[in-house]
């Protein structure tokens, strides 16, 4: 397919900044010598390909992005107050670093490793770049290419982490257009579990760039809980790959909540590659202002007696434009697979526009596969049933909002995380909190 | 290769081909047909032939020009080999009396016989069954029926060709001003080269009193057929039109790309029921048509209504998305389809509402079916423009799968901008269940039987949508179309 010329211009900034890890391996510079390549030759997605139909980059193609950070001024006691928990081992990311003296990782159990990029790649080595594909994939290549630092999560065999992993990732304001790509790898052997949260914070309204790429191998039996909270500056760039491979029994629960960006792309991926593994892959997002949020999940049931169950809810206000692709694929000899998947979007204002496209695959004949999507406005009955109940009309609706929305909340187990997601999501409602 | 070698081959392979199919004959008369080849020369010959107005001349010659500039479509969920568009004949007509058949004693005989066997009620039948039937047989319509009876309340109801002389002011208003010739490869394609088809014209407050029919059949071998339907019903006017195709059994690929216009005016409704069972290739995937079809509605008046039925067994490739364009306030788009792969056919089918106007309302119902190592996928697109308020969609697909070679997808794609509407849509998939089947064996039902009925249950659905003629033929065709896939 002939590439778009302004998306190839746009490329060549980006293909003569230069990264290397600390005592980079030659594994890794050749990981990034092919994804040059790889970007050098398709650039850019432009809007003529299926993947990118609803979401232009002309706005980002037009930026000039920057890769040498100011010195920021976070503290640690801001990071405490930007914290979605309390009682968390932390990671703490900075426009684009580590930060050893803002992360709360000193006394970790046996079996737990939390590192950055630089010092924990060695043991997830043969783990990078095997969950994505950079071929063709211009924001997977550009995060190979330029990897600058992100964390490795490990856990061993048979360790069950009770306290859950916060990594947190700051954009202090203090770079104008500044580009961050981080890699995160998350390894869990044999029978462990563990929770992680992804939270991404922009503490000003300035423009950037986030382009994180976060990779995730479950081994036999293991079950990882994650969740990702997106609260990015209002003119920020949050481009993100999520994707798993999941063997025998593993279970993967993984829920996105978008709020942020003025443009959030997410790529949430996972293959099924073991018998009896399981995936629930959740997503929330809330559009308002000319905020555009694309979602594009894919499940691969590779081998039989595999099961997904998706749901995604959206709420577009003012001139918010959503977009939401699941795909489900059952590959060949996959039988038994059972998979539901569900898009439900509830429309607020006049202008602002919703496409889904929820797709299913299907090569194998005994399976049980169903999707459904919906777009809608609010119930006008609803609404002047709880209008006789004698509340206000912003009250009401705000109510019936966040009804439609705690759906995709209430699917995660009661505890801290979700108070405090549905805290977040309250306060981010059409009518503010009340 | 000489001429008695190339038909002694033919036969060989006709001879290998599976002996299921029921409507695979060749009618052998004299065919006037075009040497292969596709050039501006072939358009204005094809023009002059049939002694075309200067304004459709053109418009072939425009059509033909932006082709040219086009790439073959890749995105469809099918595969299959490079056409060669030079290696077609584009036209082909069978032999007649220069004056034309006045009456169906005129008409060829051997012709007669061929409607015979696809049991068209040409002749007493036709009346018996109130069935006014314009046959195409290739490209030049032979026979029309119940011409007069139509003529008494104003109906048009003639082939393509005879249109363009006797109404040129309808032609030329309606013609491409649903499908412009620009819409697609296909469909530019059909524009430059069409051979006939059919021109329906309701006038205003008639009711159309018996459904019209048409036959289409690729009869002479190597002929691609690019049919053009256009269907107008003016205000408050009624039809119910059904089509149904067949073909004869060829072992080279043979191209279908016809292109189908409706335009409902105020309060007019249009039904249009399609059953088709073209050769669908033998079991290893060798011959059988290409589909390529544009249908598409536009539902111009207020409170106009527009439904399409289609009842698809046939073709090794079916490309075909019946839209409707809801631009009339108030108006009503249906889809009603059923799908059926076996063996190596592919499918790729679905609709498009797109929805303009105010409290426009459409439904869609789809129901799949694939087994063998077909393909089937449903493609279809939802769309709320920014002013339709009230807009509603109801969409149901459902893939049921026999056969664990076969696929079956679904690529639904809906696009709103307009927040008082109201869509769903729903899918699923599954596979008989051994539950049901066991349930029919232990009551005396054997294997084919029981899936014959969980099938035909599967689809009732659409099944009644369908007009009654049609209705008996598309369960036999279902029933016929998975032989052998179970069990």
């Amino acid at each position: 397919m002939p590439k778009s010329k302004r998306l190839t211009e746009l490329a060549t900034p980006f293909a003569s900044v230069v990264v290397e890890l600390e005592q980079e391996t030659s594994f890794v510079k050749e990981l990034r010598g092919n994804a040059l390549a790889q970007f050098n030759s398709y650039g850019l997605p432009a809007k003529k390909e299926e993947d990118w139909k609803y979401t232009s980059l002309w706005g980002f193609s037009q930026q000039q992005f920057s890769h040498q950070a100011i010195p920021h001024t976070v503290s640690q006691a801001q990071t405490e107050q930007l914290a979605l928990l309390k009682q968390a081992y932390r990671v703490v990311i900075v426009d684009g670093v580590f930060s050893n003296e803002l992360s709360q990782i000193d006394n970790l159990p046996t079996g737990l490793t939390v590192s950055s990029l630089a010092e924990g790649l060695a043991s997830v080595q043969s783990h990078l770049g095997g969950q994505i594909n950079i071929e063709k994939a211009g924001f997977n290549a550009l995060n190979t290419m330029l990897m600058n630092d992100g964390v490795v999560i490990t856990v061993a065999k048979g360790i069950n982490i009770e306290q859950p992993i916060e990594l947190l990732v700051i954009n202090s304001g203090a770079t104008e257009n500044l580009a961050t790509h981080l890699r995160n790898v998350i390894v869990l052997e044999e029978n462990s579990q563990v929770t992680v949260i992804e939270h991404y914070v922009g503490l000003s309204d300035i423009q950037y760039l986030t382009n994180v790429v976060t990779e995730v191998v479950l081994a036999k039996s293991a079950e990882l809980t994650h969740y990702k909270l997106q609260q990015e500056s209002e003119n920020a760039f949050h481009i993100a790959t999520l994707a798993a491979s999941q063997a025998a029994h593993s279970q993967w629960k993984t829920n996105s909540i978008s709020l942020g960006a003025k443009l959030a792309r997410n790529d949430v991926h996972t293959q099924l590659l073991g018998e009896q593994a399981h995936v629930v892959m959740d997503g929330l997002y809330l559009l308002n202002n000319k905020q555009h949020s694309d979602f594009h999940t894919r499940i691969d049931h590779a081998v039989p007696n595999t099961t997904s169950e998706e749901l995604f809810k959206g709420v577009i206000d003012d001139k918010g434009h959503g977009v939401f692709n699941g795909k489900v694929i059952v590959h060949k000899d996959a039988q038994k697979t059972d998979s539901n998947q569900q898009n439900h979007n509830l429309l607020l204002s006049r202008n602002c526009e919703i496409d889904s496209k929820p797709e299913l695959e299907i090569y194998a004949d005994d399976v049980k596969c169903a999707h459904g999507s919906t777009v809608g406005q609010m119930n006008e009955d609803h609404l002047f049933f709880l209008r006789t109940r004698g509340l206000d009309e912003v009250s009401a609706r705000n109510l019936l909002t966040y009804a439609f929305a705690v759906e995709v909340l209430e699917r995660i187990p009661a505890g801290d995380i979700r108070k405090a997601l549905s805290a977040v999501v309250e306060q981010r409602l059409p009518q503010g909190g009340q | 290769m000489p001429e008695t070698e190339q038909a002694q081959e033919l036969q060989q392979i006709d001879d290998v081909l599976d002996s299921d199919y029921k409507a695979g004959f060749v009618t052998d008369i004299e065919a006037d047909t075009f040497l292969p080849g596709l050039s501006e020369q072939t358009v204005r010959d094809i023009s002059r032939i049939k002694g075309e107005p200067e304004f459709l001349l053109e418009w072939r010659l425009k059509a033909y020009r932006h082709w040219l500039t086009l790439e073959t479509p890749k995105w469809a969920h099918v595969h299959y080999p490079e056409i060669d568009y030079q290696s077609i004949s584009y036209y082909s007509s069978p032999k007649q009396n220069k004056d034309g058949p006045k009456s169906l004693d005129e008409v060829d005989p051997e012709l007669l016989r061929t409607y015979e066997k696809l049991g068209v009620p040409l002749d007493e039948r036709a009346r018996l069954a109130g069935v006014a039937v314009d046959a195409v047989f290739d490209s030049v319509s032979v026979a029309n029926t119940f011409q007069d009876k139509l003529a008494e309340d104003g109906i048009l109801f003639m082939p393509f060709s005879k249109a363009v002389h006797q109404h040129p002011e309808l032609i030329k208003k309606y013609l491409g001003s649903v499908v412009p010739y620009r819409d697609n490869f296909y469909a530019a394609l059909n524009s430059a080269v069409f051979s006939d088809g059919s021109f329906v014209y309701i006038p205003k407050g008639t009711r159309c009193p018996m459904e019209l029919s048409t036959y289409f059949r690729i009869n002479a071998a190597n002929t691609g057929q690019f049919e053009r339907t256009l269907i107008i019903a003016d205000d408050d006017a009624y039809v119910s039109y059904l089509e149904g195709c067949t073909a004869p059994m060829r072992d080279e690929n043979q191209l279908h790309a016809a292109v189908v216009e409706l335009v409902a005016h105020d309060r007019a409704e249009i039904k249009y029921s399609t059953v088709q069972n073209w050769y669908p290739g033998d079991k290893n995937g060798v011959g059988g048509i290409f589909n390529f079809v544009t249908k598409r509605a536009a539902c111009r008046g207020e409170s106009s209504k527009v439904s399409w039925t289609q009842v698809e067994t046939g073709s090794a490739i079916t490309w075909k998305y019946p839209s409707i364009i809801l631009q009339g306030d108030n108006s009503v788009g249906e889809f009603y389809s059923i799908a059926v792969t076996n063996n190596m056919q592919q499918a790729d089918t679905g609709t498009k509402m797109i929805h303009l106007g105010k409290n426009t309302s459409s439904t869609i119902i789809a129901k799949g079916i694939s087994a063998g190592r077909s393909q089937n996928s449903y493609r279809g697109l939802v769309r709320i423009g920014a002013n339709a308020e009230n807009a509603r969609n109801h969409t149901e697909c459902d893939s049921l799968l026999m056969g664990d070679q076969c696929g079956a997808h679904t690529f639904p794609y809906i696009e709103v901008k307009n927040p008082t509407a109201q869509i769903e849509h729903e899918a699923s998939t599954s596979k008989i269940s051994e539950d049901q089947l066991f349930y029919c064996k232990q009551r005396g039902l054997d294997v084919e039987d029981a899936v014959s009925m969980i099938v035909n249950g599967f689809c009732k659905q659409v099944m009644r949508q369908l007009p009654m003629e049609f209705a008996v033929e598309a369960q036999n065709l279902l029933g016929l179309s998975l032989e052998g896939s179970v069990g």
